[in-house]
């Protein structure tokens, strides 16, 4: 009895272990990040740093202006939410409700293979195939906010999918039959009885989507061109946050270097806000 | 039987991925077919795509140095390079991305350089390993390796390790440049035992590292530490002291050479690269830095 009580005690303290240590880690991360990136803020100006458009580490005197790139990662997730979120979707709900049996776990299958594909690959087919092929079809030289929307387009899909999917078979049974019942064809009661019931569930695959989208790097930074320009078209190259840091880490010293973390700080809000706002959808649904 | 259809669909990909293999000596077949079959519509009046690298590149530094992209002014100094230039990563990636577009020019180093792309001539010297060593080709660069002050005995010997003879046969065989009268190194008749530090460029990683390699099993009781973080940062670390030896890809400035003494090890060429279709064969230096400003935007403009 006694050990029995031990047992359970101590495995309950492991267990609590195991959770703040994932809190612990990301307190960690967020203390490491800002206690570099504050000072290199205030040296550069918070102003200079966030509205500036010029980034020149090599100049005397030197510039730090992430202005470009902020909205750089802005365009480029937006285009993958563009193009991934309506196919994700549709995707999901033919997989969830349309799909024969048979073809089902061929689907299923290929849509989680595309979620292990290393992001390098992608990048790699996004600048053997979809650099080339803009080239080629439209204007400009291929390395575009157009490719490493598509690139990341592809990336999301997976997210997508799988959680809208689990979130459409969530959606009880009896409302697809209701909505049957009251003389709704198929596609009317996938559309406009299940896809709303499960709506925080799609809203929830689409924020981790855009969180995919605006932190990847590899598969950005080998398709975009990452020039430090606003962008005038989706034609044009484009340089996002997480591109920057990586290109310039691993030379940077001094002010360069926590001019790069705090490139990473931006992006930590960025990330923040997003969870904050999926925190605030779904607990809306659930009130 | 849902554990047949996953397998069965395993299957196929799998097979799918054979075809892709064995596709893609067509498709890139194709893609160069693409290209030689409008080999003669190499239109001068599209638009430049200009490739360059990441602004702390040891590659671009120079390459910028050379080709005077830098603009000095009393204290302050800005670098011209035009604003829309597409950023490549690393040095093979220069290549990959020429190949791909035809009005396309990079730049990078002459051992990355393969039959995928052209190299031009630079003021009608040809990108050679030869015009390099003999100085025609001026678009290079130097390895150095550089103490402060007098060297210790460790550090002093690998110095005369990597200019020796047998050094030198590494250098080359990494690709790179080697330097003259190179002498013979013996290992010193007294066993040799420490540590060494080194610090600095990053282009230079893969000779050093084959250097150290041979070096070591001449002087086992030697340890050789190296960080590999810029041209830049491992001067500062050989000044500071936290370093012995620093190593670059550039020249030293004035103000470096006064606090190290540099020692050259090899050389490495910049090569300006073209799609294979671009029907230029050279360019001179003032073109280039036309292209790389942004001043000439098209190819007939050069």
């Amino acid at each position: 009895m006694k050990k029995k009580t031990i047992l359970e005690k101590g495995s309950k303290v492991f267990f609590l272990l195991c959770s703040l240590f994932s809190i612990g880690a990301v307190l960690f991360i967020c203390y490491f990040i800002f206690a570099n990136a504050i000072p290199a803020i205030q040296q550069i100006g918070l102003w200079e740093f966030l509205s500036g458009s010029s980034w020149q580490p090599n100049n005397t005197p030197q510039e730090f202006g992430i202005f470009n790139m902020i909205v750089g990662s802005i365009y480029v997730t937006a285009g993958a939410i563009l193009i991934g979120v309506p196919i994700g979707l549709l995707g999901a709900v033919y997989l969830a409700k349309f799909c024969p049996k048979r073809i089902y776990p061929v689907l299923k299958q290929a849509v989680s293979l595309l979620a292990g594909i290393p992001s390098i690959i992608y990048g790699f087919f996004g600048m053997m195939v979809i650099v080339p092929f803009i080239l080629e079809n439209f204007e400009g030289n291929g390395n575009s906010v157009l490719a490493a929307s598509i690139v990341l387009g592809i990336m999301i899909l997976p997210t997508i999918i799988s959680i809208s999917e689990t979130s459409l078979r969530a959606v009880p049974k009896s409302y697809e039959e209701g909505a049957l019942a009251l003389g709704a064809t198929r596609e009317e009661s996938a559309f406009k009885v299940i896809l709303p019931a499960a709506k925080s569930g799609v809203v929830t695959s689409i924020v981790l989507g855009i969180g995919r989208a605006i932190g990847e790097t590899m598969a950005v930074v080998m398709v975009a061109g990452n020039s430090n320009i606003l962008p005038s078209s989706i034609f044009k190259s484009v340089r996002t946050l997480t591109a920057n840091i990586v290109l310039e880490m691993s030379y940077a010293s001094g002010l360069h270097y926590d001019a790069l973390i705090a490139t990473g700080a931006v992006l930590f809000v960025f990330i923040l806000l997003l969870n904050m706002a999926l925190g605030l959808l779904t607990s809306k649904k659930r009130a | 039987m849902k554990k047949l259809l996953s397998l069965a669909t395993l299957f196929i990909l799998a097979v799918s991925i054979l075809a892709g293999c064995s596709g893609g000596d067509s498709t890139t077949g194709s893609g160069a077919a693409g290209g030689s079959a409008t080999a003669g519509s190499f239109d001068s009046t599209k638009e430049i795509t200009v490739i360059s690298r990441e602004a702390s590149s040891g590659t671009r530094g120079a390459f910028d140095e050379l080709m005077g992209l830098i603009e000095k002014s009393g204290e302050s100094e800005v670098n011209k390079l035009f604003s829309e230039a597409v950023i490549a990563s690393s040095t093979d990636e220069v290549p990959a991305k020429v190949e791909v577009d035809k009005y396309a020019i990079g730049y990078t180093s002459i051992g990355a350089v393969n039959d995928s792309v052209k190299a031009l001539k630079v003021d009608g010297v040809a990108a050679t390993e030869e015009n390099v060593k003999n100085g025609t080709y001026k678009v290079s660069r130097p390895f150095i390796i550089a103490s402060k002050g007098e060297a210790s005995e460790i550090a002093a010997d690998f110095i005369k390790y990597i200019t020796s003879t047998q050094g030198q046969e590494v250098v080359a065989s990494e690709g790179y440049v080697t330097i003259d009268d190179a002498k013979e190194y013996t290992a010193p008749s007294a066993a040799l035992s420490g540590k060494l530090t080194l610090s600095g460029s990053t282009s230079t990683e893969k000779v050093i590292e084959k250097l150290r390699e041979e070096y070591v099993k001449l002087n086992p009781g030697v340890n050789i530490e190296v960080t590999y973080n810029g041209s830049g940062a491992g001067i500062k670390d050989a000044q500071d002291g936290k370093s012995e030896l620093a190593l670059s890809s550039r020249e030293l400035k004035e103000e470096e050479k006064a606090a190290l003494t540099p020692t050259v090890f090899a050389n490495d060429g910049i090569a300006v690269i073209v799609n294979k279709d671009n029907t230029m064969d050279e360019l001179t230096t003032e073109q280039i830095k036309k292209i790389f400003t942004g001043e000439a935007r098209t190819w007939d403009k050069v």
